[in-house]
């Protein structure tokens, strides 16, 4: 049996610990805001936090999450730092379509939490592994720079 | 033409000179036939196998004698020599294209003796190697391959410039090169160094990638595995040597390695090491892996001809973290080109963030300034299966260029490494077309 923290719930799971994470989040769980992208682990959609590291949930196998504490973008809203993304991500716009937004948004998160004022430099490094069909990287970055003048 | 006629004339002095030597040297085996527990089975063997298949997954027979897409032992793999292609023939007992019709005695000829169906065997089978095995041990085996599903595949004919393609003259090779002689206990060593040795030379023969090759394409004794290029990638330097082969690695460390392909904190198995985890290690009992570690730790320090000197906190690394670098580097696109599509999985402070396999921090691979293995691994990915679980990276080689392979190797060794490398457009070229 695989015991796990997801947003701070205690959780079992007894199926077949090679299934990933994110059908477990999905299908399961039914919280459904973390996005199924490519399933390779290039796009970034499905990220979340494991043990606040930030984490493709397409290409983790259960049976690698026994023992940890997975924060989605459910639970987001709940950090401050979280929070403060989210707001910046809605005064900016940043989103176009939306569909990358929930791991741009929890890459953003682990981002801050490591270095509150990022420069462009640092948001590249920790970003580019989250892709955006509609491009909307200028902005993506302008939420991240407000968001950590909120922090500050 | 006088340069013709010398040619000539100093290829018939040499021929004379062998054959001499082929008359001379004892062609018939020697010594008694090894037995337990230094040759057959371990005592801790799962009742789930048969000693056929034990000894055929020990002497990795799978991995050469399967072809990359299709059944398992039907042969066709390709092996590019400097020389020309050889193919793997089909083990499956099928009597047209496999082993169905072989006997006992022709089958031992081709393991022991190199001696196949179609005359002389080239020494990419490891004959040199098998000819320590007991009889009882390749009679297990060729049980073991007359009980799988027979496949009717013919094996390509080799494809070899003169004169390495005629195939008597491998026995002037075996004259100057072969020593046909059955595995031989040291008396003065415990019986598990002497079983660890028949594993990991008459049966797994490690060395024959690990060992450097002299100009006879014979591997060098005094190099024993200290580590060469083979068929595109780098098999590392295994001897005990403290900074270049294996000799810090703790105990933990060399068995995670050899049972699942995973080294914490140091290598993971990739392309044909990662075969052989796949294929062979991973089904070797506890005793025989004690066994194999207790000869691998008595192997003599030896440098070989690529030292990998791997340094585990480079300090490129010292304050990177999941998220960021936090450290400089002149090297803009393999910088880039990382950040974009490998930092995902690897994690800048090179932990891996999906699984333990995707560590670059003390990896021989990122510590290789030549990055043979990065190279390989940009271009075609890797994969490995350890019992339930399968493990891949994807290849990206059909959206990369040369150039930017060898930007993005170079920064992995220089991050994770923290050494220089040399790697080249044109060397990614070369890596590319030799796996086509």
């Amino acid at each position: 049996m695989i015991k796990l923290t997801i947003n701070g719930q205690p959780q079992t799971f007894e199926g077949d610990a090679e299934m990933p994470l994110l059908w477990y989040l999905r299908d399961e769980k039914d919280m459904t805001g973390t996005k199924f992208g490519c399933g390779m682990a290039l796009c970034g959609a499905c990220t979340v936090h494991i043990d606040g590291r930030p984490a493709r949930s397409c290409m983790t196998p259960m049976r690698s999450v026994d023992g940890a504490s997975i924060s989605t973008i459910e639970a987001a809203e709940e950090d401050r730092i979280g929070a403060a993304v989210q707001a910046a991500w809605i005064e900016e716009q940043a989103p176009q379509c939306g569909y990358c937004q929930s791991g741009q948004v929890m890459s953003a998160i682990a981002l801050l939490k490591e270095k509150p004022s990022p420069t462009d430099e640092d948001i590249d490094a920790a970003m580019s592994g989250n892709i955006c069909r509609c491009a909307a990287y200028p902005r993506i970055r302008q939420a991240i720079h407000r968001a950590a003048r909120e922090i500050k | 033409m006088k340069v013709l006629k010398w040619i000539l004339l100093i290829g018939v002095v040499v021929a004379v000179v062998l054959g001499g030597m082929v008359i001379w040297t004892k062609v018939a085996p020697q010594g008694d036939d090894p037995v337990s527990p230094i040759a057959g089975i371990p005592h801790d063997m799962p009742d789930t196998m048969t000693r056929g298949e034990y000894l055929t997954r020990a002497a990795d027979c799978f991995a050469c004698h399967s072809p990359v897409e299709g059944k398992m032992l039907s042969g066709g793999r390709p092996f590019k020599l400097p020389f020309g292609t050889i193919y793997a023939t089909n083990l499956t007992p099928d009597p047209e294209t496999g082993i169905g019709n072989m006997s006992d005695e022709a089958f031992i000829a081709a393991v022991r003796d190199g001696i196949g169906s179609k005359g002389h065997e080239y020494p990419a089978m490891p004959y040199t190697k098998y000819s320590q095995l007991s009889t009882q041990d390749v009679l297990d085996i060729k049980a073991y391959l007359m009980s799988v599903e027979p496949v009717n595949k013919p094996t390509p004919e080799s494809d070899l410039i003169f004169p390495f393609n005629q195939r008597w003259g491998m026995a002037l090779w075996n004259a100057v090169f072969f020593e046909n002689h059955r595995y031989e206990a040291d008396e003065e060593k415990s019986d598990e160094w002497n079983r660890g040795a028949y594993l990991a030379s008459a049966l797994a023969h490690c060395g024959e990638c690990h060992t450097p090759r002299n100009i006879g394409y014979a591997t060098k004794s005094r190099e024993y595995m200290a580590g060469t290029k083979v068929q595109g990638w780098k098999a590392f330097n295994t001897t005990s040597d403290g900074t270049y082969g294996i000799g810090d690695w703790s105990d933990e460390q060399l068995r995670s390695y050899l049972t699942t392909g995973h080294a914490p904190g140091r290598s993971s198995a990739s392309g044909p090491m990662a075969e052989v985890v796949e294929l062979s290690l991973q089904y070797m009992t506890d005793s025989d892996i004690d066994a194999l570690m207790a000869y691998l730790r008595a192997v003599d320090p030896s440098l070989g001809g690529s030292e990998t000197a791997v340094n585990t906190s480079p300090d490129s690394l010292k304050n990177a973290t999941a998220v960021l670098p936090n450290s400089t580097s002149s090297q803009q696109r393999g910088k880039m080109l990382f950040e974009g599509d490998c930092a995902g999985c690897h994690q800048w402070d090179g932990q891996g963030r999906q699984t333990k396999y995707a560590s670059l921090k003390g990896s021989s691979a990122a510590n290789d300034s030549e990055a043979l293995a990065v190279t390989q691994v940009i271009l075609n990915g890797t994969s490995i299966s350890i019992g339930e679980r399968h493990e891949y990276m994807p290849g990206f080689g059909s959206i990369y260029s040369d150039s930017d392979v060898a930007a993005l190797a170079n920064y992995v060794v220089s991050h994770f490494g923290g050494k220089d490398g040399i790697v080249t457009a044109e060397d990614v070229a070369e890596t590319r077309a030799q796996g086509e």
